[in-house]
């Protein structure tokens, strides 16, 4: 079945569309918002998406990969946004492998081997 | 079907039942070649002999060179022949980025065991650049139990351990917290998935964490079961089964232990270790704990302390090896908070009453002093009556790596050296070592840095200090009172003690005069501290301090000069005047 990829933007549509495909392997990128001309507040999370989207196809079949927005960097900078309350997130951009301590974090999310090691380790 | 190539490049050469000396002088090193399809072509080029499955021998006269090459999938010995002759086959395999060297290894080392030692030197030895190969493998436990990367430690050791002593303390806490002024409902509960969910998380995270630390310090890790096939060679074989050989400059054994059983009827089948735990998927009720380790009292201790009925069997003494006059109080203090304790019985059988997530078990125990039999009924019962190292099923007999054979342990030199040379050993395997994450990570550290940073500094195992985690806490450095005793004389020693009672305890109108503190001095040394002892909250806190005055050679007079910080437990130490010896009371009023 190959994997496939769906965009949100915001807490409660992360949230969603996880329990939505519960049961099959979730992995998600959190970035910062993006400008009219597409480009993120967030140099990093800039850097990190292409080596991410370069190692997608080394995810399991059925994977769920889920691209999401965080919002803009004054909502990113408070300290109790709900990304970082409930999901513990700490920093964008973020991979992590959605209800396992997976992660990868800034400067991680560009190094492709590591990006690789999330992806297929069990 | 993997051909060998073995061709010239060295000079003298001996040839015994599958094995190969390869290499000259002090560079001779031998290679074990097992189940292997082998080919050589002589030198002269009289033609390839084949060596069959299982059959070495192969008669090689005067000096005939010999190399070795790995891996090289030739199909057709003619064609390798033919290749060899016309020079080729060399440049065919460099330009495979086969290297051609014979004494090269495919790692400067490879590391047995993912552990607080193996990685702690891993990483090291990543540090000086050298190319470094983890095998981590976690052979499952009799009820299939496994784990991620971290060992002992990490995953079944110390981390879980504290996590749920610490689930205890709070449970304690929240009832002293009432005499403070907090106020809620009068049965508070406990959930043992929550925690051991919250505790697995935390262990998935450094599992997860190291797994990133090694890729990023480019450490090959792999998870595979190691195990010495020949001279430098080891075999690595993976969940699935897949076999891969790796050879290497130098060897790190870093196995470290398993849990013990009985060797009962059941036991195996019914009982669980310290091993299963800590990521039990269910609560294990009324639990039996057999053992008088450590790890059974201080699992004893918090399955007591987050509310379970806990009963502990021992067979003869409590922490063996440990200071006895301080194991008899936390055995005392256990007892007066409900753990029941059944002293002097072994249990014979296991037996399944009824199945379930937890199901009761009968357990049958006879006496050791007499012919009693007891029986007893229990939802789980706990096995902590000691660990055997992993030293006997790595292959190290083909290697010759002398073991202790009857406890499985490792001599090695102050260099941490076994008796064959480029092999070493760390952490809990060693004889007569601590079994302790800091002492493995020290000395796996300190190795490295020997034999590649040219460091000289060598494992201090003096004085280290270790904390149990108890209901009530010990902390010890240095000397037991009976160690102090036999090595020093009664005489010549002097013990000062004293029980406390911690600020925060007086409130909540807890236990007064059970907290304890005692040193022991050399007297002819200027009364030189040689053993700390501590039973109180905060043990490891207060002790590690202590251990590092006692590094510098702190005395009694020294001690006595430093003041103390008020209102803390660590004071006492400060203020201890009263002395065994004098047989004067030691139980404190308010200050």
């Amino acid at each position: 079945m190959g994997w496939e990829e769906k965009q949100v933007r915001g807490y409660s549509e992360f949230v969603r569309t996880a329990q939505h495909y519960h049961g099959r392997p979730i992995f998600a990128l959190f970035c910062g918002d993006k400008d009219a001309e597409g480009k993120s507040w967030c140099p990093d999370c800039v850097t990190a998406e292409p080596v991410v989207r370069k190692e997608l196809h080394n995810m399991p079949d059925e994977s769920v990969f889920i691209y999401c927005l965080v919002g803009d960097r004054a909502y990113w900078k408070d300290p109790n946004n709900e990304f970082r309350k409930n999901l513990k997130l700490t920093a964008v951009p973020t991979l992590l492998k959605y209800g396992t301590p997976q992660k990868l974090v800034e400067e991680e999310c560009f190094k492709a081997e590591l990006v690789r090691m999330l992806f297929t380790e069990d | 079907m993997k051909h060998f190539v073995i061709h010239q490049s060295c000079h003298s050469l001996e040839l015994e039942r599958g094995i190969f000396l390869l290499g000259e002088g002090s560079q001779r090193h031998s290679i074990h070649l097992p189940s292997i399809m082998c080919m050589c072509s002589l030198h002269n080029g009289e033609g390839a002999q084949k060596l069959q499955e299982g059959q070495w021998h192969v008669t090689a006269e005067g000096s005939q060179p010999f190399g070795f090459v790995q891996e090289e999938q030739i199909e057709e010995d003619e064609k390798t022949l033919k290749a060899y002759k016309e020079g080729s086959l060399q440049k065919q395999q460099e330009m495979n980025g086969h290297t051609v060297v014979p004494h090269s290894y495919d790692y400067d080392l490879i590391v047995i065991g993912g552990g607080s030692g193996g990685l702690a030197a891993a990483k090291e030895a990543a540090k000086y650049e050298k190319k470094v190969m983890v095998l981590d493998f976690v052979t499952p436990t009799p009820l299939g139990n496994s784990w991620g990367l971290g060992g002992t430690c990490v995953n079944v050791g110390c981390i879980p351990k504290k996590l749920m002593h610490q689930a205890a303390l709070l449970g304690q806490a929240l009832q002293d917290s009432r005499k403070f002024g907090w106020q809620f409902p009068e049965e508070v509960k406990h959930n043992w998935m929550t925690m051991t969910e919250s505790v697995q998380n935390y262990v998935g995270s450094l599992n997860w964490g190291y797994r990133v630390a090694l890729r990023e310090k480019k450490v090959t890790y792999e998870n595979a079961y190691g195990e010495f096939v020949g001279p430098h060679t080891v075999k690595a074989t993976n969940k699935r089964g897949v076999e891969k050989l790796y050879t290497a400059e130098r060897f790190l054994i870093a196995t470290g232990e398993r849990p013990r059983y009985l060797g009962i009827p059941g036991d195996k089948e019914y009982c669980i270790s310290s091993d299963d735990l800590f990521s039990l998927p269910y609560c294990p009720g009324k639990t039996l704990v057999v053992g008088a380790s450590y790890v059974a009292l201080e699992c004893a201790g918090f399955l007591a302390g987050v509310g379970l009925d806990v009963t502990v069997m021992v067979r003869s003494i409590l922490l063996r090896g440990f200071d006895q006059d301080m194991a008899n109080k936390i055995g005392e203090y256990m007892e007066e908070h409900g753990i029941n304790f059944i002293r002097e019985f072994v249990p014979i059988k296991v037996e399944q009453i009824k199945e379930g997530t937890p199901g009761i078990l009968k357990v049958t125990s006879k006496s050791t002093k007499g012919n009693e039999i007891i029986e007893g009924e229990y939802n789980t019962v706990l096995l902590a009556i000691g660990r055997d190292a992993c030293t006997r099923k790595i292959g190290l007999d083909k290697v010759g790596v002398i073991i202790n054979e009857k406890t499985g342990k490792i001599p090695v030199n102050d260099k941490e050296q076994t008796n064959v040379p480029y092999i070493y050993a760390i952490g809990d395997i060693l004889q007569d070592k601590l079994e302790l994450t800091p002492v493995a990570i020290q000395a796996g550290r300190l190795l490295v840095r020997r034999l590649y940073a040219g460091a000289t500094t060598k494992c201090d195992y003096v004085n280290v200090p270790t904390t149990v985690f108890t209901p009530l806490e010990y902390g010890a450095c240095g000397y037991t009172e009976e160690a102090a005793v036999e090595k020093f004389g009664e005489e010549n020693i002097e013990v000062y003690h004293s029980h406390f009672w911690p600020l925060e305890w007086t409130v909540p109108s807890r236990d007064n005069n059970k907290c304890y503190a005692k040193i022991i001095c050399n007297i002819q040394d200027s009364e030189r501290v040689i053993g700390f002892h501590v039973l109180g909250p905060n043990a490891g806190e207060v002790t590690q301090g202590f251990a590092a005055a006692m590094k510098c050679g702190i005395t009694k007079e020294q001690l006595d000069n430093t003041i103390g910080i008020h209102p803390v437990c660590a004071e006492i130490f400060t203020t201890l005047t009263v002395t065994k010896r004098s047989g004067e009371n030691t139980l404190l009023s308010g200050c």
